[in-house]
């Protein structure tokens, strides 16, 4: 596969801070990658570079194979998590000025434009100004200023925020379409849940430093199943059981870590023998547990 | 190149259709006319129609400063005279005053002649006191020494000074108020215009900034390019103003009430010479305050901070204004030479000494010079701020700060 994004080894320094320190990573032509980590952990700097609004202080950014250059961002499309649009404008005449931006010619962004806007259910909002529209109309028409150009690498910051789960899933269908037809789709989020149904790599920084990356299955597989989910009706001494390192029970449903290399199985005996089992599930840890124990695990290092 | 040239046909055509330009396009010549009308109107009208009694000892000189002042025919007062006036009759004049039946009155008597009034600093009245007066007291000695009254008019009559401006090698009439009028009006519209359109651009750099559409925009283009694209496209906006104005007058007076205008004496003829200054004189004093204000504005958060430097742009402005009787009668002069060469105020003081004279090409030139140093220096200085500025969220930066971000970018 094409890796479309490589980035080696880039540090990026403010006054006060470090802001990105020694960060590799790519991103192959494809595939949906999740850039995740806490506030301020360096993310949107990260990206900064990708785009070329900040340069490295060392490191090299290589964009379809080649160093960077101003020339390859005609073909990226960013949404940055601080957007906006100008208020006074008409829906489409933003539309095909953004498209003008990214090489576009007026009549070629004007008709993307608006099969852009009949796909994404707007296309009655295309002659209003856009102050007049809501919150989550103008978040669709960001999303298609990005695509307007067909770009090949698509970088969205906190692409779903504000989006009722209507329209949210309506923009995660299209852009798995656009996995689909080979874009390089960078990702960046809170959201563990989506990252884990959407991404197939991720790459987890705290502090400016990558923490955690991979593919989606390898990571996860890095840690053990050493979770339970359980529902019962009856006595729950069981939950007393030596294995058990931690547990959260709310009524009927348990979530419980286990200690380290415990026999799962032996709990199972014993809770059969105290109580009604509905469901004991063993199950490797969510992307949002890794999270928080990966960056917790750093935070009080 | 392109993205510069997108940007500012962007910003063109959303200012040019918005609100604001079609307001201040008829307002601002509305109101020039207004404070033109109302300047003319009060000096006519200063000192009029008061109510003046005439008291001395001496009935017939009495009738001669009234016959003065009611000959002023402007002034419209009403004269009473009291003569032979006595202490008693001074009384009865201060209560008048006291009860506002009376303005005030002129005291003959042997130690001089005393103006008592309700008011002090009426200029325009003891103005005309005063004329009349002395040209009833001329009347009198005259008639004293034996001349005949229809000799001693003769003699008095006041002589009248045309001005005419040796230019060109020829002398031509003209009329010192109206030079000064154009000379004025072509001022004020420029240090309107200029300041304007300069603080749009740094309004126009905030409300980007606050509407957060950078981080967009500075993924395909240049910081630059936006700069320059917004920079173009304003101005552009200031001179198609320009233009309308320009279109407007010279079609107003080709009508009936601009030839009435210019048959009173007005007569205010700007040649070309000084148009083409003018644009030009917009242009750089747009570029220098407009780079300066979108410098400026990338370093501040919120309208509001910003407005707070707009005094720095309004000091020039008062400077220039404030001397302007100074350049008017002094335009050679080495301070009249220096502050026309002082790139902030040049625009303006260069065409307020075009008011009395024309300055030498040498000087404008100079001026002009000066001025496009100062525009480059300004751009780099700005375009530096703006980079890093644009996008800084938060606060207002503080003076240590953006000189950090001068060596940082």
């Amino acid at each position: 596969m094409a890796n479309v994004v490589e980035l080696d080894h880039i540090s990026k320094a403010y006054e006060k801070k470090i802001a990105v320190h020694d960060l590799s990573l790519r991103i192959d032509a494809g595939t949906m990658f999740g850039l995740l980590g806490p506030n301020g952990a360096g993310k949107t700097s990260s990206i900064r570079m990708i785009v070329g609004i900040t340069m490295p202080d060392s490191g090299v950014v290589n964009l379809f194979g080649k160093p960077f250059t101003r020339e390859s961002l005609k073909q990226v499309g960013y949404l940055p998590e601080e957007r906006g649009l100008y208020k006074k404008m008409k829906v489409l005449e933003q539309l095909i000025f953004m498209g003008e931006l990214h090489g576009l010619d007026a009549a070629t962004a004007g008709k993307r434009a608006h099969d852009w806007c009949e796909r994404l259910q707007i296309l009655e909002a295309v002659e209003k100004k856009t102050e007049e529209l809501s919150k989550g109309m103008q978040q669709k028409i960001q999303f298609i200023a990005t695509l307007l150009h067909d770009p090949q690498l698509i970088i969205m910051d906190e692409p779903f925020s504000g989006l009722d789960p209507v329209n949210a899933t309506l923009l995660q269908d299209t852009l798995i379409d656009l996995k689909k037809a080979g874009k390089a789709i960078l990702f960046s989020t809170h959201r563990m849940d989506q990252v884990e149904k959407l991404c197939d790599a991720i790459c987890l920084i705290n502090r400016g430093k990558a923490v955690l990356s991979g593919g989606m299955r390898e990571v996860k597989s890095r840690y053990e199943r050493n979770h339970v989910v359980l529902h019962f009706e009856g006595d729950n001494s069981f939950l007393t059981h030596s294995s058990i390192a931690e547990y959260k029970d709310y009524a009927g449903h348990v979530e419980i870590r286990l200690k380290p290399h415990a026999d799962a199985q032996s709990l199972l005996r014993e809770a059969a023998q105290k109580a009604t089992i509905y469901k004991f599930e063993l199950v490797e840890p969510s992307l949002e547990e890794i999270f928080i124990q990966t960056v917790g695990e750093k935070v009080d290092a | 190149m392109r993205d510069a040239l997108l940007i500012a046909k962007r910003e063109y055509l959303e200012q040019v259709r918005g609100r604001a330009f079609k307001v201040t396009t008829i307002l601002i010549p509305v109101i020039f006319i207004a404070i033109i009308g109302v300047m003319a109107l009060s000096g006519k009208n200063s000192g009029v129609g008061k109510h003046i009694t005439v008291a001395a000892q001496d009935a017939d000189f009495a009738n001669l400063v009234r016959d003065r002042l009611l000959a002023d025919k402007d002034a419209r007062m009403t004269v009473d005279v009291v003569a032979p006036a006595t202490d008693a009759d001074r009384q009865a004049l201060h209560a008048k005053i006291d009860q506002k039946q009376l303005d005030g009155f002129l005291w003959f008597d042997s130690a001089g002649v005393k103006f008592v009034s309700r008011s002090s600093g009426d200029f325009a009245t003891e103005g005309r006191l005063k004329d009349a007066v002395n040209r009833a007291a001329v009347q009198q000695r005259l008639t004293a020494r034996g001349i005949a009254p229809g000799d001693v008019s003769a003699l008095t009559d006041s002589v009248k000074i045309e001005t005419e401006q040796y230019k060109n090698g020829k002398e031509i009439k003209t009329n010192a108020t109206s030079t000064f009028i154009a000379a004025y009006i072509m001022a004020f519209l420029l240090s309107i215009t200029v300041v304007m359109y300069g603080m749009n651009v740094g309004r126009s750099v905030i409300q980007e900034k606050t509407s957060r559409i950078f981080e967009v925009m500075l993924s395909t283009v240049r910081p630059g390019d936006m700069l320059a694209g917004k920079l173009i496209g304003i101005g552009a906006v200031g001179l198609t103003q320009l233009a309308i104005w320009l279109v407007g007058a010279v079609l107003l007076s080709g009508t009936a009430l601009a030839t009435q205008l210019m048959s009173s004496g007005f007569k205010v003829d700007i040649p070309v010479a000084e148009i083409v200054l003018f644009g030009v004189y917009f242009i750089l004093g747009y570029a220098l305050y407009s780079s300066f204000f979108a410098g400026l504005a990338a370093t501040c958060d919120t309208e509001q901070e910003l407005q707070q430097y707009t005094p720095l742009a309004a000091i020039p402005i008062w400077l220039s204004f404030g001397m302007i009787t100074f350049l008017l009668s002094n335009p050679n002069s080495w301070i009249s030479i220096a502050i026309s060469m002082f790139p902030p105020c040049a625009p303006i003081t260069m065409f307020l000494r075009m008011g009395s004279q024309f300055p030498p090409v040498w000087q404008i030139a100079l001026s002009i010079f000066l001025m496009l140093v100062s525009v480059y220096a300004m751009l780099w200085l700005s375009a530096r701020l703006y980079r890093v500025g644009i996008l800084m969220y938060g606060k207002r930066a503080t003076l240590p700060e953006m000189i950090r971000w001068l060596r940082y970018s």
